[in-house]
């Protein structure tokens, strides 16, 4: 008992929610739903914009609990002044989507201290509305599209409240009008998600693309650690026949062949095939089809799987973007891909590359960067030196180095901390610890000591283990670098370092264990294949999400035209197809209003009807009695038949008139009467 | 309604009316009928986006630009749903204001200077109705505006108040009723001239003058004294017809029963209130004497006494009671 009496203060401030003042219970409502909205930023906003928002949204309702008058202007511009710096400090620009958000957040906060004018409460809801978009740039998924729903109705509520300026409406009946609201507009929501053209973005957005994966192009060693414990999904894929291992599917991104001693880059010349290219490619085999759909990567590039040659039946066939095949055998894309792809295409994982014989294009392939990594080169040497290895091909060399690689306590981790300016002699020498970008490009610098050609390909490795209604999902996450090394007569072979290291990160194709919540691991200590039909069911509705929702795309709204007989549609049959559909909603409309011009009032409809239906039982009332007039000239023509119809007509103008009257009779009423009225008449 | 026949026909011109901007108010509001009952319907409804519609307008714009740039399919899905939603409030608060049928109760008279209470009743056919306001057309927002809800199938009413400066007929001003609900994102609203004029009555003389020397009553025996030194001579049970003033309060909390004061003078003077009489009153011509000759009624009426009034073309006998001061009255405000 005294566990739950709060503090005194608090209890004198606080008169329980149903006792507060009106304007306090709206205020209250609205930093609920502000606060609900910016919940899920606190995973990826700074951690003081977190405290000075909660800070302030805590007071705010503190203000509105003890009715205390709101902060000066110059308070709240002081603090708005700190936010800026502190923004600046921490995300060393005022613009760009990070901080903005954090900006916007904060604004938000600020704003509802100084909620003095209706003008005020509008730039809430409004920068409320961006907010919820703002929790879509990180999470797309159903549980944020839930969460988010609860918001905007708390908002759209918030706003109906905001214009019943009587007494002190209920919260409930707010919410209903609110969503009855929605609800009518839903179907406009439906015709304009479905047909509103999507076109690719209107601009650029530089900022935003740095980061976001390691596979820019470029490759220095520890960038891609950050992107390692990014589950964002990169793609999913589905197989159409036979699906490979996991370990078979390597997905190629750009090749590296140019090393300054602290960055990778690519070879400028490999832009496209050439004929001499195209005939070095030979594909073995039976091919592999399936289909991708690509999340917007914002990279010139379609990470396909290994390897997708471009042949007419196995190319993929993209909608408004433009793809080839580069000379290493990367796909390129014309522009950075900032919409979702969904395309079909055939792979090979059996195949033969590069040229089969020396030639002097291969060359830069062994070229390293002087004064860098001076003990590597010495231990390449001294191999080179030893009996066994002095005649060997690269395939011996190769296999001797991770040899080295496997027995000496070499460590795979995402955290090996920053290498200095030889990072390939500490890796080898010194740390022992690394994770695939490492691995790779330390085998390629010691290969290229030892003179076999090699090179670093980027891309991604493995999927998810379990495939989600036949999509295996491919995440950031599984980002991955590998080496490549030529082989005199086999031309280029695949070398993955990191599998002889840690054959996890290869054969399951998760860098990181699936984390189960507190909830999860309950349910699992209780029933196992309860958690697992649970976690299946959601994994389905969230793949459903995905595919119908979240991927619906130019391509889709084009199935969708084509299913309605349209033959190779364009986006202006979208746009036709949407603008006569608002145009057929809008004469529906007017014909409505027209019909609705000669709709008669429903009382004096009622009164017409209870006027015939008396009529008939050769009662006579004017047009203009009131029930308790016609429940009179009732008693008089029909006597005591006529009580009950009179008590009725009495009871309506009660209802109608009275003082207590319940607005609501008239609904069930008729039908009673028209009953009474048709026993009378039958007496 | 019948027409009282000294109103003037048209409102009273107001301030605004200066100006192109004011001149084309005034005939906008001209074609509108005057009447006292106004049905709410498409003919007479207007309705525009307010401010805020615009802005949410500009905030729905960038963030369909957000999202096409971001490529959020559900950043479509939530500027689409506050699209269709906004969309939809356009049909909501013009149905807000549609079916309604205003009533404006007749006002009960005033003396000018003081303020004049107008009930509007509005009879719903419909659902509920929320956020109606209700306020005077030539005057800007105020917080002490009329604000009312309907009930589903009944009735509400709304008050605004005018005070009339002078005494006679006055028209009541264009009344605007408009509405934000749901969403504050359009505003609807109709200009409604009530047609039932507010009647206001001079401003009583104060402090109250003394009556003047009331005559006996024919039959009766002579009796001089002043009026306003009327003592108390007894009380008696209320009756229709005193005023209130005449009620001992004290007394009737007392015993529950409504009293009044009984003054011996009471049934037998006969007091004429004359125009003649008021010569020293003040210097302000006829409105000062029909200002003494209000004071007057109301003192004399308040007495209980008999009192007739004479003005300069007519003349009204003697009598007492509610009514009869009440057409005094009338007849004050409306002399010309």
């Amino acid at each position: 008992m005294a566990l739950s009496t709060p503090p005194r203060a608090l209890h004198r401030a606080w008169p329980g929610w149903r006792h507060l003042p009106r304007d306090s219970r709206d205020t209250l409502f609205q930093l609920a739903v502000i606060g609900w909205t910016i919940l899920p930023h606190y995973a990826h906003l700074a951690p003081w914009c977190m405290a000075l928002t909660a800070l302030m949204l805590f007071w705010r309702a503190h203000l509105a609990v003890t009715n205390a008058p709101l902060p000066s202007r110059w308070a709240v511009a002081g603090v708005l002044m700190v936010a800026a710096a502190l923004t600046l400090w921490s995300e060393r620009t005022l613009f760009g989507k990070e901080a903005g958000v954090t900006m916007l957040v904060v604004l938000m906060a600020l704003k509802t201290l100084e909620l003095r004018a209706r003008r005020d409460a509008m730039v809430v809801f409004f920068l409320g509305f961006f907010l919820v978009l703002t929790n879509f740039l990180y999470s797309q998924s159903l549980a944020t599209a839930v969460a988010m729903l609860l918001s905007v109705w708390g908002l759209l509520t918030a706003l109906v409240l905001a214009h019943m300026p009587v007494g002190k409406p209920p919260l409930r009946q707010a919410g209903a009008l609110a969503a009855r609201a929605a609800a009518l507009g839903a179907p406009l929501m439906v015709a304009l998600f479905l047909l509103f053209p999507r076109i690719g973005p209107l601009w650029g957005m530089p900022q935003d693309a740095a980061g976001k994966t390691g596979l820019s192009g470029t490759m220095q060693m520890g960038a891609m650690a950050e992107i390692a414990n990014d589950d964002e999904v990169a793609f999913r894929i589905r197989f159409d026949g036979r699906v490979p291992p996991p370990e078979a599917m390597y997905f190629r991104g750009p090749v590296l062949t140019r090393f300054d001693g602290r960055e990778w880059t690519r070879q400028p010349g490999a832009n496209t095939m050439t004929p001499r290219l195209r005939s070095e490619l030979q594909l073995l085999g039976q091919p592999l089809r399936y289909e991708m759909t690509l999340e917007p990567s914002r990279l010139a590039l379609l990470p396909l799987l290994e390897l997708t040659p471009d042949r007419s039946d196995a190319a993929p066939q993209l909608e408004g973007i433009n793809a080839w095949l580069r000379g290493d055998l990367q796909w390129q894309t014309e522009r950075p891909v900032a919409e979702r792809l969904r395309f079909q295409a055939s792979a090979w994982p059996m195949h033969r590359h590069g040229p089969r014989q020396m030639t002097l294009a291969l060359r830069e392939h062994v070229a390293l960067p002087p004064d860098h990594n001076p003990r590597t080169l010495e231990w390449a040497a001294a191999l080179r030196r030893r009996t066994d290895l002095a005649q060997a091909d690269p395939r011996t060399l190769v296999a001797a180095v991770l040899r080295h690689l496997r027995d000496g306590d070499y460590l795979y981790t995402l955290e090996p901390g920053s290498y200095g300016k030889n990072a390939v002699d500490e890796f080898w020498f010194d740390r022992k610890l690394g994770f695939c970008e490492h691995f790779a490009a330390s085998l390629v610098v010691v290969l290229r000591a030892m003179d076999v050609p090699s090179r670093v390909v980027t891309g991604y490795q493995g999927t998810d283990p379990t495939p989600v209604d036949g999509y295996y999902i491919v995440r950031q996450s599984n980002a991955h670098a590998w080496a490549e090394y030529w082989q005199p007569g086999e031309g280029w072979v695949r070398v993955d370092p990191t599998a002889t290291v840690s054959p996890n990160r290869i054969i399951r194709g998760a860098s990181l264990l699936p984390r189960q919540g507190l909830m999860a691991g309950a349910l699992g200590s209780v029933s196992p294949q309860l958690l697992a039909r649970v976690r299946s069911a959601l994994e389905l509705a969230n793949n459903r999400w995905n595919q119908w929702v979240m991927n619906y795309s130019r391509g889709q709204q084009f199935k969708l035209l084509q299913s309605l007989g349209v033959q190779a549609p364009t986006w202006q049959d979208l746009a036709l197809a949407l603008i006569s559909l608002l145009c057929a909603g809008s004469l529906a409309a007017a014909g409505w209003a027209l019909w609705d011009r000669h709709r008669q009032d429903p009382w004096q409809r009622l009164q017409r009807r209870i006027q015939q239906r008396l009529a008939l039982l050769k009662v006579p009332v004017q047009p203009h009695e009131p029930p308790r007039t016609r429940a009179q000239r009732v008693r008089q023509h029909l006597g005591l038949a006529g009580e009950a119809l009179a008590l009725e007509l009495e009871a309506l103008d009660r209802s109608r008139y009275g003082q207590s009257g319940r607005p609501g009779l008239a609904r069930g009423w008729w039908k009673r009467f028209a009953a009474l009225a048709a026993a009378t008449g039958g007496r | 309604m019948v027409w009282p026949k000294d109103v003037p026909s048209a409102p009273r011109s107001g301030s605004a009316q200066t100006g192109l901007r004011g001149r084309f108010r005034h005939w906008w509001l001209a074609r509108h009928p005057v009447t006292d009952t106004w049905t709410l319907n498409q003919h007479n409804i207007y309705i525009l986006p307010t401010r805020g519609g615009w802005a949410f307008g500009l905030t729905l714009l960038v963030m369909l630009v957000s999202s096409i740039n971001y490529q959020l399919n559900l950043g479509y899905v939530l500027t689409f749903l506050l699209a269709g939603s906004g969309l939809v409030s356009i049909h909501l608060t013009h149905g807000t204001l549609r079916g309604l049928t205003l009533h404006l109760r007749p006002a009960t008279p005033v003396f000018a200077g003081e303020p004049a209470l107008l009930e509007v009743v509005m009879s719903n056919p419909g659902g509920a109705r929320h956020g109606i306001g209700l306020r005077f057309q030539e005057r800007p927002h105020d917080p002490r505006d009329a604000w009312c809800d309907v009930p589903e199938q009944g009735q509400a009413s709304a008050s605004l108040s005018m005070v009339p400066t002078s005494r006679g007929w006055h028209p009541v001003p264009a009344l605007l009723v408009e509405t934000r609900f749901p969403f504050g994102l359009f505003r609807a609203w109709t200009h409604w001239r009530p047609a039932s004029p507010v009647l206001a009555y001079p401003r009583p003389e104060q402090p109250t003058p003394p009556l003047p020397l009331a005559q006996s009553a024919p039959g009766g025996a002579p009796q001089a004294r002043q009026g306003q030194g009327s003592e108390l001579d007894g009380v008696r049970a209320w009756r229709r017809g005193d005023g209130l003033r005449q009620v001992v309060w004290k007394k009737a909390a007392r015993s529950g029963q409504l009293v009044s004061r009984e003054t011996t003078a009471e049934s037998s003077r006969e007091l004429w209130l004359e125009w003649q009489a008021t010569q020293g009153a003040h210097s302000a011509g006829a409105e000062g004497r029909l200002s003494r000759l209000t004071a007057w009624v109301l003192a004399a009426e308040q007495q209980g006494l008999v009192y007739g009034l004479r003005l300069p073309s007519q003349q009204f006998a003697p009598d007492r009671g509610d009514a009869h001061q009440r057409r005094l009255l009338r007849e004050l405000a409306l002399w010309h």
